[in-house]
């Protein structure tokens, strides 16, 4: 390969796969690292199967200069342990991918690859080396030929190696290294000779970034907002929230507890919450509709507490590994009776962390229940961001009274009528702060009071908390031309293929303008003004039914503007198919 | 002063065995001369659940079944701990009279089906056979003086953070299961039962067990354990500094973690 016919990436697709437990995540996380190097940012996703060992998984990664949130249209390189992966992989590989095969079994089925793809068949298990693990074995090996692909300095490729092994005894480092120079050996048989590949990677300055996941965004921003108390049952894709704040929190002197269901979680959480500890719990649509009567509860006993849903495909137990956005009906309108709530949906990291700390704070001033909406792909995903801004973050504690503020006043009724609808309190063992919680209807002292007119002052009183913050609700956030007549609206992980197939369809002559909408439940009048600003509206969402599309409809957005993309095939939007659903439906030529 | 909630008269039907709860409640929070902003009472639905309402104390009206969770959770969060003593425990109170009394009657499932005085779901046996349980104790609506008694002792193991204690009272529903005489007649008990050892699991098992076969309940302390010391203490993390300032430096080093 000369220099000319290089092709120069600043944009690089890759997927590994092969069977779960089988370890495909080692390359593209030694690639991640490299490539790391060269100032590129990266997406990391996962496909797997739900079950522990075995079943097809397989890693993505998506590496750029820009900042990207989602998997590009077609993958440049495929490194593929078995035919399944070829299989799966291959109708997504460009015209001129690469694809690396273990050949152990026979040769690639071709039939599933483009005509123009290029395929590197390596018997992994002939070049074996004994005493070694082979799916290490197998990724370090790999990783050589991947480096020379890509025109990666030998000295380069061994180094994020070392570094990546030097955890572990000399042995296996060593034999790793051993493996890494199998690969290379192999490339040059095959006329991949060092630094001539053909691809080279562009270079951007590198700057100080993270790489981190919206579930590991979420528990750091509850723990950064003074969070400490969090209850959770296993459920994916919410566990690593519960497993994050089991390793951080006795750290920070708080308390992480794996309950023995949602219904023991949510009620562990309330009574820690009412305790005055700032509190959370985390789970996925199968537990949010365990705890439905809690969060009822919640808004009803005015206690705070954050609540949060990493959604998946439903309903029942569903997809349950599967992103999906269709519990938006469920924490809007779920629960028995009128009770208020606010609903927050982040879409990357830099997001979740930050509303995190939004609904910890906005908890403890309507003193009630505050839901955080991801799903799968926001959850689990991975991105390189700018490095959360820690030191900017505020506590907002709401309207509490200590004793000496009770030793000042003659009377302590926990819900008071306040003109803005949030009664001051006090924690439980505060001297002259004794107080009824109840979640039953109630007087201003807390006894269990039917009068109709006690009902209808408790009902607006516990309505006011809402009207009282709306002001202070996070706003959505934008991208495209501000002047198009055509919108594009969605939460979560549709931000990413939507801003980039705004891209797209600017190139091709036909601006839209963006709104990720971060508050859902009060709809924000921004959101309705959107879709008043604009002839008509895309609504992109993962669910059957268009929930998000009825949600804003029902609060006076003009339905006519208003056309729904759907998705609930359990796979996220790419950026380019997005586009070209736009253009379908608008009726403009591809 | 300032004026709190004004305890409520109990709403329970004359003769029910709840009364005899809260009095042994509030006889043990008086003598114990416990401030009544140190005590909380977490109840749940029922006519058990609004014991709370009547003693002047802090008071939580749990959702239907869920009170032991949520108890859990102000005990572990830590905020009344602080106030009593480090690592206080909590007592649990259950109230059984083997009926629903607030929806009108149904069955619950202490209910004695077969007309005898057994219990056919005991929560002392199960209680004995968790080994980290360290106080039990039951008590009847009726007797007192021995219910005063045991009720004294559980908020004393709690408050002395020896762990979680665990008293069953038998409160007949005069109204809808009025078992009254039928338990009073099968009552033996332990407390008089010159040869029962508290400290010996195996033996107060035996005895429960020999004793329900001949149709007969114990009530007094069935087990206390003799080595129950303060357990290690527990974070208390209602009463954490969770400024940002003071924080500031811990966070910045566990944002350090996910440079790239
Ligand atoms: C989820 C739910 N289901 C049913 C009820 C209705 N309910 C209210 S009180 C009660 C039974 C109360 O019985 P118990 O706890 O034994 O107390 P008691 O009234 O006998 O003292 C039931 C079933 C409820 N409040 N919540
Ligand atoms: S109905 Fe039964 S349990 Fe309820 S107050 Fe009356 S006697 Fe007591």
């Amino acid at each position: 390969m000369t220099l000319e016919t290089q092709r120069k990436l600043n944009d690089i697709n890759v997927m590994v796969a092969g069977q779960g437990g089988d370890g495909s995540l080692t390359v593209a996380n030694l690639l991640g690292v490299l490539v790391g190097r060269s100032g590129f940012r990266m997406f990391t996703s996962r496909d797997v199967a739900s079950r522990i060992k075995g079943g097809h998984a397989a890693a993505l990664m998506r590496a750029s200069i820009a900042p990207r949130g989602c998997m590009g249209d077609a993958l440049d390189l495929l490194v593929a342990f078995d035919e399944e992966a070829v299989e799966r992989g291959g109708p997504w590989l460009a015209e001129n991918g690469f694809v690396i095969f273990d050949s152990s079994g026979g040769p690639a089925p071709r039939e599933h690859l483009p005509a123009g793809a290029t395929v590197y068949e390596i018997p992994f298990a002939r070049l074996a080396v004994r005493d070694l693990r082979r799916d290490l074995f197998k990724n370090s090996l790999g990783f050589g030929v991947v480096a020379r692909i890509l025109s990666v300095p030998d000295d380069e490729a061994a180094d994020v190696l070392s570094r990546r092994f030097a955890h572990l005894p000399p042995r296996v480092a060593e034999a790793n290294l051993g493996a890494l120079r199998a690969g290379f050996a192999y490339a040059d048989d095959n006329g991949l000779t060092e630094g001539a590949g053909p691809l080279t990677l562009d270079r951007a300055a590198a700057s100080d970034r993270i790489h981190i996941s919206g579930n590991e965004a979420v528990a750091f921003g509850f723990l950064a907002a003074g969070g400490r108390f969090f209850t959770g049952y296993p459920i994916t894709p919410a566990t690593e929230i519960l497993t994050w704040l089991e390793r951080m929190l006795p750290r920070f002197g708080g308390v992480a507890i794996q309950a023995e269901d949602e219904l023991a979680a949510v009620n562990m959480a309330i009574g820690a919450a009412m305790t005055g500890t700032r509190s959370m719990t985390a789970t996925s649509g199968p537990g949010i509709s365990l705890m439905q009567e809690g969060v009822s509860h919640l808004g009803s006993a005015e206690i705070p507490l954050v609540v949060v849903d990493c959604q998946r495909s439903g309903p029942s137990t569903g997809m349950p590994t599967k992103p999906e956005q269709s519990d938006i009906n469920m924490v809007v309108h779920g629960g028995n009776g009128d009770f208020p709530r606010i609903v927050l949906a982040p879409s990357t990291p830099d997001d979740c962390f930050e509303l995190s700390v939004a609904a910890s704070n906005l908890a403890q001033r309507i003193q009630g229940p505050v839901y955080l909406i991801l799903d799968q792909a926001v959850s689990q995903d991975s991105v390189t961001t700018a490095p959360f801004a820690v030191d900017a973050v505020q506590l907002a504690a709401g309207k509490r009274l200590d004793a000496d503020d009770l030793s000042a006043t003659s009377e302590y009724r926990r819900y008071a009528v306040t003109d803005d609808g949030v009664s001051p309190w006090a924690v439980p063992g505060t001297p002259a702060g004794m107080s009824l919680v109840t979640g039953n209807e109630r007087n201003e002292w807390g006894q269990v009071d039917t009068a109709a007119a006690n009902r209808v002052a408790m009902v607006d009183k516990r309505a006011r908390k809402i009207a009282a913050v709306r002001d202070d609700l996070p706003l959505g956030r934008r991208w495209g031309d501000p002047d198009a007549t055509i919108g594009m609206l969605g939460i979560g992980m549709e931000l990413g293929a939507m801003a980039e197939a705004t891209e797209r369809l600017a190139a091709r002559g036909f601006p839209v303008s963006g709104l990720q909408p971060r508050t859902l439940w009060p709809v924000l009048d921004e959101t309705v003004e959107f879709i008043r600003d604009h002839e008509r509206v895309y609504i992109v969402e993962h669910n059957a039914e268009g929930q998000l599309s009825h949600l804003i409809a029902s609060v006076g957005a003009p339905h006519d503007r208003l056309r729904s993309i759907l998705k609930y095939d359990g796979i996220p939007f790419r950026p380019g198919a997005l586009a070209a659903r736009i253009l379908d439906a608008e009726g403009v030529a591809r | 002063m300032t004026t709190t909630y004004q305890p409520a008269i109990p709403i329970w039907c004359a003769g029910c065995g709840h009364f005899g709860v809260q009095a042994a409640m509030n006889g043990a929070i008086r003598t114990l001369e416990i401030p009544p902003h140190e005590t909380m009472i977490l109840a749940g639905i029922g006519c058990s659940g609004t014991v709370q309402n009547n003693l002047g104390t802090y008071g939580y009206h749990a959702l239907h079944g869920r009170v032991l969770p949520t108890a859990a959770g102000v005990h572990l969060a830590g905020h009344l701990v602080h106030s009593f003593r480090r690592n206080a425990s909590f007592t649990y109170v259950v109230m059984n009279n083997g009926v629903y009394g607030l929806t009108k009657g149904q069955n619950s499932p202490t209910f004695q089906s077969n007309g005898s005085a057994a219990l056919e779901f005991d929560a002392i046996s199960l209680g004995l056979s968790i080994p980290s349980t360290t106080f039990l104790a039951r008590g009847f609506a009726r007797w007192t003086d021995q219910l005063d008694r045991l009720m004294l002792a559980a908020v004393e193991h709690a408050r002395a953070g020896r762990g979680f204690a665990f008293i069953e009272v038998l409160s007949p529903c005069v109204t809808y299961n009025d078992t009254y005489p039928v338990w009073e007649a099968s009552l033996h008990d332990l407390d008089a039962d010159g040869d029962h050892d508290p400290a010996d699991r195996a033996a107060a098992f035996a005895k429960l067990t020999a004793l329900a076969e001949t149709g007969r309940m114990v009530v007094g302390q069935i087990y206390l354990a003799d080595d129950a010391g303060p357990a290690d203490p527990l974070p208390r993390p209602a009463a954490e500094d969770t400024s940002p300032t003071t924080n500031a430096q811990a966070y910045a080093e566990l944002l350090g973690r996910y440079r790239v």
